[in-house]
């Protein structure tokens, strides 16, 4: 019980860390400037693969992938947190601490599976889409912000937590919500830094 | 002022080491040791790290409560008096943080004292390891102030060596920026 009261309190100042560590300790640019020039690197993309939306699709999480591994350095560097015992714990921590410190949102985690192994993100506010209509061929096809599957795939990956990562829905689609689903493969144990335990 | 600082990635290679020893006559005529001696020097401290993980006491083994892991928050004042600071990369503020944080190296070696100097370990949650290198000559120097300077350098390297377009993962660390910076935050101390 007691453990329970002071894992919801950890969780309270996660949110509380997360906050002090976007307003004090990173320096901001303008969004404008960020959901621009990632704007360009898709209209780009979309012309190299001459709209063939999967690939763009593949790139886009190629780019992330490459951007989460070293990112991951960024984010334990500037919060220090312990690993996270369970995916519950991870969930908060991309929600409240990673989200907010890199883009400032705070997407709502929903949609927990029975095994408590995958979860959803519900993206409100996408700073990647602001300003954005898809054109009528990638509509079906292109998940514009797909390269935030491959950093959050690559970022787990380096603290060992295999994951798959993905879109299931998009308001640039004309659904109702952008939701982002990630789910655990497996723990690579063998692969936990010697001296953690 | 620590002697040395290297940087070990997870698999056990050195990629990164600067000596900061004061020149001296006596350093002259010292054997410096090759980098290949540095190389094998980074995996045995490395494997040493495993081994020692490996052997706990029984009686912290069988203890109930964890240790306790906090650093200490120490600041880190400029003697120089640099008014106003230099801008510390992506982090804002005087200071990369400000609070006590948890070391994540819980079992493995943290420190090896010797008759001339000490080595601290610093491991990050990736298993980067930063290893510091203090001469005993200076007595202000302890545990906490080198953990706090160490995780100050695991700042400098996500922010200068992480963001380099042109360093590859797991590579040695040739970048002049990274350097400089070291250097100034080992100054201070």
């Amino acid at each position: 019980m007691s453990s329970k009261s002071s894992g919801s309190a950890q969780l309270r100042s996660l949110k509380i860390m997360g906050e002090d560590v976007w307003k004090n300790r990173t320096e901001k640019v303008n969004a404008e400037l960020f959901t621009l020039t990632y704007g360009s690197i898709v209209s780009q993309l979309c012309i190299d693969y001459q709209r063939d939306f999967q690939k763009v699709n593949k790139q886009l999480f190629s780019m992330g992938y490459n951007i989460g591994v070293r990112l991951i350095e960024d984010f334990l560097a500037k919060t220090a947190l312990p690993r996270c015992e369970n995916m519950v714990k991870t969930s908060e921590a991309i929600s409240k601490c990673a989200f907010k410190i890199f883009l400032n949102m705070t997407p709502q985690v929903t949609n927990f599976s029975p095994e408590k192994d995958a979860f959803s993100l519900i993206i409100d506010e996408n700073p990647l889409s602001d300003f954005v209509e898809l054109p009528m061929d990638a509509m079906k096809q292109l998940w514009y912000s797909n390269i935030l599957c491959g950093v959050l795939k690559g970022a787990l990956q380096m603290v060992q937590l295999e994951c798959d990562v993905w879109f299931i829905s998009d308001v640039l689609k004309g659904d109702a919500h952008t939701e982002l689903r990630i789910k655990l493969n497996k723990v690579l144990k063998d692969e936990i830094p010697i001296g953690e335990d | 002022m620590p002697q040395a600082v290297l940087v070990i990635n997870k698999s056990g290679g050195l990629i990164y080491h600067r000596d900061f020893e004061e020149v001296e006559v006596e350093v002259e005529d010292r054997n410096k040791p090759s980098s290949n001696d540095l190389l094998i020097l980074a995996s045995t401290l490395h494997s040493t790290f495993a081994i020692a993980s490996q052997l706990t006491p029984k009686a912290i083994q069988l203890q109930q409560q964890p240790l306790p892991n906090l650093v200490p928050y120490v600041p880190m004042i400029d003697p120089d008096n640099l008014v106003p600071r230099k801008k510390l990369g992506s982090f804002k503020g005087d200071d990369y943080f400000k609070e006590p944080f948890q070391n994540w190296n819980k079992s493995g070696i943290r420190s090896i004292k010797t008759d001339q100097f000490t080595v601290y370990i610093y491991q990050s949650l990736t298993g980067l390891k930063l290893v510091a290198m203090v001469s005993n000559r200076s007595d202000t120097i302890n545990e906490t102030v080198v953990n706090n300077l160490l995780r100050r350098i695991y700042c400098l390297y996500s922010d200068y060596v992480m963001k380099d377009p042109f360093y590859s993962l797991e590579m040695p660390i040739k970048s002049e920026l990274f350097d400089t910076k070291l250097r100034n935050l080992v100054k201070q101390l």
